[in-house]
């Protein structure tokens, strides 16, 4: 058998062919080349549900149709594996233009300088003041809110009715006022729970506040060790008075999302979650629910609730179309058409202007978080971004607080550890 | 001759030519991103920002600060030293009973190797999730006969048990191995130690077992690499996190927890070598040990 000139042809084709492709392998992705036509094409990355995506894609229609010289591709992904995706993008030189990112994540990303400063480069004027500077570290102005929520009691009237109870005055109750209505309403034979727990760090930052002490004071823990261990003696006398169901069983609930709730499934009266969450929890259940105030400490002077940016949009430092991604972060928070699609997927509008241009369009359940917010908005503390590292500690107090309830540590040895675990994490 | 000197050396080129995608991804995705892990693993790289030098600095946190770490490397060790032993019995006894001369032999034997192609996946830990759930499966048979089953994946003192479970029910894989190994003991032994009136027990310890040792050393040095390497059952079951309260925080998953939530890259790099050098000395002291309790028939 001989190698005809026609086989090794053959081969060096074959092998250039695999030297090309390694290569542009090598040196693709670096986005933004500057697309045919003359037009500028940018990325924009989002987390979220189908809905959330469909959403997105028309409002990406809209601008592109208002500024036809860009070309925005909407870079989806699901929440779980979002930031693995953005760390990757960044560390390959490769982030997208314009990336939401949550609260938690922000110091994490300004601070390590994948954030550019949008000062004077989105119009801000019309946001709401005190929740744009959630969106500052330094004094720059790296993040622009989507929009706010608050962290607050839901309640299920029907559930309470089931039972027998009534909706409680939420202006002045306290924790155990609280716990003895949930133990009240499982006691009651009715199928019914009272509530249902959590490890949302949001929790733990209002009862402290309530305490008078702060979950971040710059970049340390603000809170005691008493306060820590007080706050989980709440979630052990729920599991104690059966008020909630015990610790396996509210694990089981609390790694699920709205949908698998007690209240999500009308198997629980009481829960707290994201206003924003509101929607899911009333599509799943079927139930109109109601928005209440958390309840207080002993005497507390402050709520403590705070409203807090749903997401925040970001420009990537090294875009090499700053003015672009701009313009659509713009479009985005100023523009009622935006929020005429958008509607508030990501938390209510904080913008003045496109907030009343949009309040009649909200569905009926939006409609009364932004009734609740304002309702309590003058009660309401300060948002701060949390600092580098803050990230990490939904799961730090998950982890030592389900060693507490599920008695692998002592009240007072997990607090300890918590603390230095958390200050650990956002000391960097 | 000289046209076959010509001949072979253009075979050779011809070859080294179609060797080139192999060989080039080879270098690219394999070898290249192994050798900067190892620098990697010396640095304090978050993935976000430049890579400092740091010595030996994550190797010392690993050993002498990291509580998790070690937590971490007594889950894994746990749940391997656990399972694979249990896996490996359950296996071998099925490949008994498979190879004595059942009717529809193929049927069973992949019948009972599809949990092996299915156990890594993400479907089955999710299913797992459920029927192990508080009001799942298990509890639900537990109910008939009265008895309250706890949240069997979301209560510390028996998550990993359920993992162990999991990783004993793949058992498919080390069959069908066992399975040729024992088609490959000559028959004639069984007859002779018949002859000379051995029992069956008798014949399992003398002949099957002795013969079957290169078979068990094979698979007990597969599927320890291999449970070590467990990530997708705990990243499943127990939502990410390795919980409740770390008691199914694997290596590996802790490993990502480091690298991807934490920004801890150099750290996650660290861990990953430590962990090849963890697999590595484990099989290196197994195939030690093997000459004392491996038997190769050709040898002596």
């Amino acid at each position: 058998m001989k190698f005809s000139s026609r086989t090794t042809t053959w081969t060096v084709a074959l092998l250039s062919v695999v030297v090309m492709t390694t290569a542009s392998a090598c040196g693709g992705g670096s986005g933004g080349d500057p697309a045919e036509n003359g037009k500028v094409s940018i990325v924009f990355a989002y987390w979220g549900s189908d809905a959330r995506q469909k959403l997105t894609e028309e409002v990406i229609k809209k601008f592109e149709a208002k500024n036809p010289t860009i070309d925005v591709e909407g870079d989806f992904s699901s929440w779980d594996s979002y930031y693995e995706k953005i760390a990757t993008k960044v560390a390959a030189n490769d982030a997208p233009d314009v990336m939401s990112i949550e609260i938690r994540g922000l110091s994490e990303y300004a601070g390590r300088g994948a954030l550019a400063d949008l000062s004077g480069k989105v119009p801000a004027a019309d946001l709401d003041q005190q929740v744009l500077a959630s969106g500052q570290i330094k004094g720059k102005q790296y993040a622009v809110p989507t929009g706010v929520n608050a962290f607050s009691m839901v309640a299920n009237p029907a559930a309470l009715e089931k039972a027998k109870k009534e909706l409680p005055e939420d202006t002045s109750w306290t924790w155990d006022q609280w716990a003895g209505l949930a133990k009240e309403i499982s006691a009651t034979g009715s199928g019914v729970t009272g509530a249902e727990y959590n490890f949302n760090p949001a929790f733990l930052q209002i009862y402290a506040a309530q305490r008078g002490e702060k979950f971040y004071d710059g970049n340390k823990i603000g809170m005691s060790a008493e306060t820590v261990k007080s706050w989980w003696a709440i979630h052990q006398k729920l599991i104690e008075t059966k008020g909630s169901p015990d610790a396996a069983k509210s694990a089981e609930i609390g790694s699920t999302g709205p949908e698998q709730s007690l209240l999500g499934t009308n198997a629980g009266a009481m829960g707290m979650w994201w206003s924003n969450q509101l929607n899911a929890l009333t599509k799943s259940s079927g139930q109109e629910m109601t928005l209440l105030r958390m309840p207080k400490a002993e005497g507390a002077t402050t709520g403590g609730m705070f409203l807090q940016p749903a997401m925040f949009y970001t420009a990537s430092a090294k875009s090499e179309h700053p003015a672009e991604a701009a313009k659509l972060i713009d479009f985005l928070v100023n523009d009622p058409d935006a929020a005429a699609t958008l509607l508030s997927d990501r938390g209510l509008p904080t913008n003045a202007k496109v907030l009343a241009a949009v309040k009649d369009k909200l569905p009926a359940v939006d409609q009364k978080t932004l009734t609740f917010i304002e309702e309590v908005k003058s009660e309401l503390s300060p948002i701060q971004a949390p600092p580098k590292g803050a990230l990490e500690m939904e799961d730090i107090l998950q982890r030592n607080s389900e060693e507490v309830l599920f008695g692998k540590a002592t009240p007072d040895a997990a607090a300890q550890k918590f603390l230095s675990e958390a200050n650990a994490a956002i000391a960097g | 001759m000289s046209y076959v000197n010509v001949h072979k050396r253009r075979e050779a080129r011809a070859a080294y030519v179609f060797l080139a995608p192999w060989f080039i991804g080879l270098l690219l995705v394999t070898v290249g991103p192994i050798l900067a892990s190892l620098y990697l693993s010396f640095t304090d790289y978050s993935l976000l920002e430049e890579a400092q030098w740091v010595g030996l600095g994550n190797y010392r946190e690993m050993f002498l600060e990291d509580t998790r770490f070690i937590a971490s490397l007594r889950v894994t060790t746990i749940y391997v030293i656990v399972s694979v032993p249990l896996q490996l019995i359950f296996a071998l006894i099925l490949a008994l009973a498979l190879d004595r001369g059942l009717r529809g032999l193929s049927f069973y034997r992949s019948v009972y190797y599809l949990p092996s192609l299915l156990g890594g996946s993400v479907a089955i830990a999710i299913l797992w999730r459920k029927i192990f759930g508080s009001d799942g499966l298990v509890n639900g048979v537990l109910a008939l006969f009265g008895i309250e089953g706890p949240g069997w994946v979301s209560d510390p003192d028996t998550a990993l048990g359920t993992l162990i479970l999991l990783h004993v029910w793949t058992f498919g894989a080390p069959m069908v191995i066992f399975l040729a190994g024992l088609r490959q003991i000559p028959q004639s032994f069984y007859e002779a130690a018949s002859v000379d009136g051995a029992g069956t027990l008798r014949q399992f310890r003398s002949i099957t077992l002795p013969l079957l040792t290169p078979i068990i050393f094979f698979n007990l040095v597969l599927e320890v690499i291999k449970s070590f390497q467990s990530f997708t059952q705990s990243f499943i079951v127990s939502g990410g996190g390795g919980g409740p309260a770390d008691s199914t925080l694997f290596y590996t998953l802790y490993l990502y927890l480091k690298g991807f939530k934490s920004y801890e890259m150099g750290y996650a790099a660290a861990m990953a070598w430590v962990l090849l050098l963890l697999i590595a000395g484990l099989t290196g002291v197994s195939f030690l040990t093997s000459k004392y309790w491996v038997f190769y028939g050709d040898t002596k």
